[in-house]
């Protein structure tokens, strides 16, 4: 598509305004028409009311040549080369019979006209050249006239003649005035259009910000009043956001109910054999372990891989302060000490906070097992990435068992879940996130955690 | 040592209190949380072992009322719920400890075991006092290296004073730590397992207080 077929407001401002141009084009035009035929019309009407005066003030004299009785009466007719003329034709050869009465305006120029001879009654119109090279407009009528001398009837020529930039001039004019007022209008109608798109697509730039919020974990819902038009829209992606936290509730409960549901038969079972050493006993309890794993395996994927909503936001430091609290107690037996270095810019993990809570919780307890006194939490961002580290000062993990630990849960289908299992789910669910975990040397002479996260920017 | 087992599945409730007995505690039983949180507020237990899921009231609140109302005893909490946040809820509720099913009973008795001793403020699993030594683990009690023969009421009359040394124990209290809440109580039974303790301890360890109780004395111990 091209690009204005992509966007809604280019598709609307090109739209209207190519309507709007061809619509004033076409005003325009017409207007223009119809004031230069008003103009022509208006300017032959003058031209004939002339030859009019002429033919009602013309008469012969003694040697039968036209004589006119009174002036006519435009002065404009009088003023040399005003642009206003008329000139009385005989008709027949010679040189005496062209121009044999003129109006004062010719001076001593001789309109010279086409041949013609108009019928009674008719009138011709022409263009010619008129005394200085410009264009004349020019009527033309044929008269007879009777000679009281010998009592034949005589016939002239009559012609009406005036520069035509009495009629184009007007119209320039007005064609100038035309366009211009007719381009302000479409700049105007252009600025209105504009003003309309953004006035009446601005709920939708305010839909874009609120999907922008809940993409960045802003917010969990689309905010606030839209237009009737979109207001549906708007009301059902809320409803689908909602419905699919519901569901993910839905399916933590029900994960959690199952692994009620089963735990508890098997801590019966596993309890019911007592001490004893029995075949029967060994198998019941190696069993119950194995079901044990496979539950807490799988418990862990299930909700993780439900928990991947839109617009989530966790800040990491209340996280890391309940599990701290947790830690103090379960490890009290230890006497640990626990820290946490200060961290910058409260840290904000882009994700569930179940999830970071059972990442962290695992790496931590991991790390509290093998401490022998301290344990130390760092966390920071770097270029989008939440880095947590963990540390203790236990004897450490030899860095060929590393990878092995951490990647035991990585096909559930071809490896069994194992002994590591709590840091295969800590690398499970860092993966899902796109977040990574791994192990290194710590600084404290035992093992460094380094979980990766996406942060909430 | 008394002890309330809060568990709904009635199996595994026996199995609870079977292990407890056989390690010398006394145990009484609630199978829902009303009932439970009755129990811990009128009761004075030495720890609770308390499920989460209970019908009537969940685990964590009747915790959370026992807290609010003073109760300071030791809870271990003992549920299927094991996500972190279930985990540090619970201990933000008030519990001392969390054990997740299915457990290991061992465990869950040596968690128990450290519970009480810590409450006690006790350090080491093995509590002494002169040359009369207190194994927990093993609920063995020697002097000078040689095992004393203890009933299992002596044991735990012997327990609780060990638990509690230079303190000035009341009949009363020790009739509220070493049986069951429905068992037929007679306190001058306690007298009874006073005077037996006497002839398998060395002289003079155990003082009668005139009026108010018993005490373990602390050879050189403060007063």
């Amino acid at each position: 598509m091209s690009p204005w077929r992509t966007s809604l407001r280019s598709r609307l401002v090109v739209g209207t305004l190519c309507w709007v141009i061809a619509t004033v084009a076409i005003a325009g035009w017409a207007l223009g028409r119809l004031f230069r035929e008003h103009v022509a019309a208006q300017f032959h009407a003058e031209l004939r009311t002339h030859l009019d005066q002429l033919t009602a003030n013309i008469a012969l004299d003694a040697n039968g040549r036209p004589l006119l009785t009174l002036p006519l009466s435009d002065p404009r007719l009088s003023r040399p080369y005003s642009g206003c003329y008329w000139q009385v034709d005989g008709f027949g050869q010679g040189e005496g019979l062209k121009g044999q009465l003129r109006s004062r305006s010719l001076w001593d120029h001789v309109l010279s006209v086409p041949q013609d001879k108009p019928a009674d009654g008719e009138i011709h119109q022409h263009r010619i050249a008129g005394p200085d090279g410009q264009m004349l407009g020019m009527v033309e009528r044929t008269i007879h006239i009777d000679d009281a001398a010998d009592g034949k009837s005589r016939s002239f020529r009559l012609i009406a003649a005036a520069d035509e930039t009495q009629m184009t001039e007007p119209v320039e004019r007005f064609h100038g005035v035309l366009w211009l007022s007719l381009g302000v209008l479409v700049a105007g109608l252009a600025l209105a259009v504009l003003m309309q798109v953004v006035v009446g697509l601005a709920p939708l730039g305010k839909l874009r910000r609120g999907l922008e919020r809940i993409g960045k974990g802003e917010a969990q819902r689309i905010e606030g009043d839209y237009p009737a038009e979109i207001a549906p829209l708007v009301d059902e992606f809320n409803s689908v956001l909602e419905q699919n936290a519901a569901v993910v509730e839905r399916a933590r409960t029900q994960a959690g109910n199952l692994a009620h549901a089963l735990k508890t038969p098997l801590s019966i079972l596993a309890n019911s054999t007592g001490g004893l050493d029995d075949p029967l006993a060994r198998t019941v309890r190696e069993q119950v372990a194995g079901a044990r794993r496979q539950i807490d395996y799988h418990l862990a994927r299930a909700q993780a891989a439900a928990n991947r909503l839109p617009g989530t936001r966790t800040a990491l430091a209340p996280v890391i302060d309940g599990l701290m609290r947790a830690m103090h107690r379960l490890h009290a037996e230890q006497a640990l000490d626990l820290a946490v270095q200060p961290m910058a810019d409260a840290p904000c993990f882009h994700g569930d906070v179940q999830d970071l809570q059972e990442m962290l919780g695992n790496l931590l307890e991991n790390a509290c097992k093998w401490a022998r006194h301290r344990v130390e939490v760092n966390a920071g961002v770097a270029n989008g990435v939440l880095w947590i580290t963990i540390d203790d000062d236990g004897k450490g993990l030899p860095a060929a068992q590393r990878s092995a630990v951490l990647q035991r849960g990585v096909r559930a289908d071809e490896q069994v879940p194992g002994s590591g299992l709590g840091l295969a789910i800590v690398s499970d669910l860092a993966q899902l996130y796109g977040g990574s975990v791994s192990l290194e040397d710590s600084p404290l002479g035992g093992l460094r955690a380094r979980l990766t996260l996406p942060a909430a920017p | 040592m008394r002890i309330l087992i809060v568990e709904d599945e009635p199996t595994l409730q026996a199995q609870l209190a079977e292990a407890l007995a056989a390690a010398g505690y006394v145990a009484d039983r609630a199978d829902n949380g009303v009932d439970a949180h009755f129990l811990g507020d009128s009761e004075p237990y030495d720890a609770v072992i308390l499920d989460l899921g209970l019908p009537r009231m969940d685990g964590i609140t009747v915790l959370r009322k026992w807290r609010a109302t003073g109760r300071t005893m030791p809870v271990l909490i003992l549920t299927a719920r094991d996500g972190w946040h279930e985990k540090v809820a619970g201990i933000d509720a008030g519990a001392d400890d969390y054990l997740t099913k299915p457990f290991h009973m061992e465990e869950l008795l040596a968690r128990l075991r450290a519970l009480i001793r810590r409450a006690g403020g006790h350090a080491s699993a093995e509590l002494a006092c002169g040359p009369l030594l207190l194994d927990t683990r093993n609920s063995r009690a020697t002097v000078d290296g040689q095992a004393l023969s203890l009933t299992s009421h002596e044991y735990r009359v012997l327990s609780y004073l060990m638990h509690h040394p230079g303190e000035v124990i009341s009949r009363s209290d020790l009739v509220e730590h070493i049986y069951a809440q429905d068992f037929d109580r007679d306190s001058n039974t306690v007298e009874v397992f006073i005077a037996r303790l006497r002839k398998k301890l060395p002289p003079d360890m155990i003082e009668t207080v005139r009026g108010l109780g018993y005490r373990l004395a602390v050879p050189g111990g403060k007063e």
